[in-house]
């Protein structure tokens, strides 16, 4: 136990050399990593203890997204997570990092692909974190200590113990003019070595079958297994052809491998079976992501809109407002094209269609064939729709149609309403709206309005033409 | 093209069979109390295979169905119209959606609906849709006409072109007339043409969206993760 909760907590840190060692205990201890860092080539030069230091604290402490991934697992309500981070999109709450502070501020703010690693790919690291950290998350709250130690740390640290003791009494036995065999204790060494490489390797293997690890980091662990593999068994033939003739040598080999076939043949199902549970695992902890995201998002506005009605019920015009605003809202995250530019003039021209229809509490329904990009002309159409829209909803008082139909640039809406309709002669000089934001709006802009009205309703029809022609017309 | 005119052409006399088919109970009985007098609810049906049971047990005219519905193999409404494929010519069918996918209401559509109305409509509305349904005629309400707009594309059809896989000049007038929220009656008067046209032209183009095999068409519906 080295740690005053205060502090940061102990975690291997993505900013790393080797391993993360350093950058980590320098966060914890609040100090600069190069001072970390000298201290521990001073200590390695020391008969080799800043070496033993590291290993050991690279084998029992940690990664940061490991150690988040394990504070992420306990949420209390699966609302939680996702309404606390209405911010982070979708998939990222597993990997916030639990040294919080400038995650968000320096993390692009999209992550199209949504992947639940963030933590290697941020930028961390540069100058001296490790301080600005401590200070950010000094104000968080206190973490229990559970997550920062391993269930195998028992098994590893007497592993490692004795290892070390090993080491030591062979020097105090040479210390103390024993012959010591090396010719055995290299071979042995290096099959210590292989195994403890492979042993990590295992580690990193769950550690990407439960955070998507980029192929990359897989290569290497490749690389590491082949290594700790080739140690194993180059020491292994060493020690044996000591003892024997080469003869034996490859006979015991044939029969090695001849086990080891067997061995794998019994252990290949249970191995797949443990993959798969580590798939359907990975698969449900998605699910249960997506899952509380739609949870968070119906709390949010499905069930805050239904206790508003609930409190307007004698209000219709408040119920039926209310109520739209919500489809409006639902539609928007249920049926929304993914795929699609945000922004466009469809998106505009929708969001002007829903502002009419909180104001006035008509419904304002907009149907929209194909898309263009909005260009400085085309705001003079949006406003000359909203102004349309405004009235078609006043004057009309039933549902107004919206139909805009665009592309490459051009662009035509046309506002319809059921209403009583009016005659554009006997429109007053002095009402600006129809005359100025409409019609003269849209012709100042190089666009086109008509107006048709009779007792049956009205229609306004506004055109853009796809031409740049808008930029050299007057302005207003 | 079925233009002749079935019940609804005679708006004293008409009358209609009709089925509800929906899961939610609270909208089958609203619907029930919407629906013109005249119009007879002989069954009702909250999931595809109860549905299937009872349209060819009641046979009726028209079935007002739900686009997602429980049960089956989970194809909803579309599912319902292939397990009904043998009354096909006689009973329509008329989708009611609350959804704005373009993948849901044009999946019904292809499957064989004659028509797509929101749910939101008004009582009359609705029996109109009914009528104009049991006449033969298909109903397109101004969405679904701008998901034909988009799917189809608003250049008129070439001669070269096969003629399932384009709209005519004609039919993308009066398409782009029924999306701005006209009533058949407006299209006919704005057009100069009468409303028998107009039905014709909107029952040939329900037509092409449910034949054509058009490249643009499946590239459009694959987009919307469709087919």
């Amino acid at each position: 136990m080295t740690t005053v909760p205060a502090r940061l907590p102990l975690v291997r840190r993505s900013d790393r050399f080797i391993a993360g060692v350093c950058s980590g205990l320098a966060a914890h201890l609040g100090v600069p990593v190069v001072h970390v860092r000298v201290a521990m080539v001073l200590a390695s030069l020391a008969g080799g203890a800043g070496v033993v230091f590291y290993a050991w604290l690279w084998i029992m402490v940690p990664t940061a997204d490991e150690s988040a991934r394990r504070q992420a697992r306990r949420p209390s309500s699966p609302i939680a997570p996702a309404v606390s981070r209405e911010t982070v999109p979708a998939a990222v709450p597993w990997a916030a990092a639990p040294a919080g502070g400038g995650i968000d501020g320096i993390a692009p703010p999209s992550r199209p692909d949504g992947g639940p690693r963030t933590d290697n790919a941020s930028p961390r690291g540069l100058g001296y974190p490790a301080l600005g950290e401590a200070a950010a998350s000094a104000s968080e709250p206190v973490r229990p200590p559970w997550f920062r130690f391993r269930e195998m740390r028992y098994g590893k640290e007497i592993l490692l113990g004795t290892g070390l003791l090993l080491v030591a009494g062979i020097l105090i036995a040479q210390l103390l003019g024993v012959d010591v065999p090396l010719g055995t204790l290299i071979p042995a060494a290096a099959v210590l070595g292989g195994a403890s490489i492979a042993w990590m390797q295992l580690d990193e293997t769950r550690r990407a079958g439960l955070v998507d690890k980029t192929k990359a980091d897989q290569a290497g662990g490749w690389a590491r297994l082949a290594a700790g593999l080739a140690l194993v068994v180059a020491g292994v033939l060493v020690m044996v052809s000591g003892s024997g003739s080469w003869e034996q040598t490859w006979l015991a080999l044939l029969a090695s491998v001849a086990v080891l076939g067997g061995v794998v043949l019994v252990l290949l199902p249970w191995a797949l079976k443990f993959w798969r549970d580590l798939e359907a695992e990975r698969a449900g902890r998605i699910r249960e992501t997506e899952r509380a995201e739609i949870a968070a998002h119906l709390h949010d506005s499905v069930l805050q809109t239904l206790a508003l009605i609930q409190r307007r019920a004698a209000s219709e015009h408040d119920v039926v407002r209310l109520a739209r605003a919500q489809e409006r809202e639902l539609r928007g995250w249920l049926f929304a094209d993914p795929g699609k530019d945000a922004g466009h003039l469809s998106d505009r021209i929708k969001a002007v269609a829903a502002e009419v229809e909180d104001l006035l509490g008509n419904a304002v329904e907009v149907v929209c064939v194909g898309d263009t990009a909005v260009t400085e002309g085309h705001e003079a159409l949006i406003q000359a729709s909203r102004e349309a829209m405004l009235n078609a909803s006043r004057h009309g008082g039933g549902t107004v149609s919206v139909y805009l139909e665009a592309s490459g640039g051009r662009a035509e809406v046309f506002i319809k309403d059921r209403g009583p309709g009016f005659d554009l002669q006997h429109v007053p000089e002095d009402r600006l709206g129809v005359r100025e934001s409409i019609i003269g709006r849209m012709n100042r802009h190089g666009g086109t309005a008509a107006i048709t009205s009779s007792s049956e309703g009205t229609e306004v029809r506004l055109g853009f033409p796809a031409a740049p022609q808008d930029s050299t017309e007057g302005k207003p | 093209m079925n233009t002749t005119q079935g019940p609804g052409s005679d708006p004293a006399a008409r009358s209609a069979r009709v089925v509800i088919v929906d899961d939610h109970a609270i909208f089958r009985s609203g619907l029930k109390a919407d629906l013109d007098p005249s119009i007879q609810v002989v069954g009702e049906a909250a999931t595809v295979e109860q549905a299937i049971a009872v349209i060819a047990q009641q046979r009726p005219d028209v079935v007002l169905l739900d686009v997602h519905l429980p049960g089956g193999l989970g194809g909803g409404g579309r599912e319902v119209i292939a397990g009904s494929a043998a009354l096909l010519p006689a009973t329509k069918f008329l989708a009611l959606s609350v959804s704005d996918a373009a993948e849901d209401v044009v999946a019904v559509i292809r499957a064989g609906a004659r028509g797509y109305v929101t749910k939101t409509i008004s009582g009359a509305e609705i029996t109109d849709a009914v009528y104009r349904v049991a006449g033969g005629d298909a109903v397109f309400s101004p969405r679904l006409a701008g998901f034909v707009l988009d799917a189809f594309g608003t250049a008129p059809a070439d001669i070269a072109d096969d003629e399932l896989d384009r709209l005519s000049a004609r039919e993308l007038e009066v398409m782009r007339l029924i999306a701005r929220g006209y009533s058949y009656k407006e299209v006919a008067k704005e057009l100069f043409i009468s409303i028998k046209t107009v039905e014709t032209h909107v029952s040939a183009v329900l037509r092409k969206l449910q034949l054509s095999s058009r490249h643009e068409l499946t590239k459009w519906a694959a987009e919307r993760r469709l087919l």
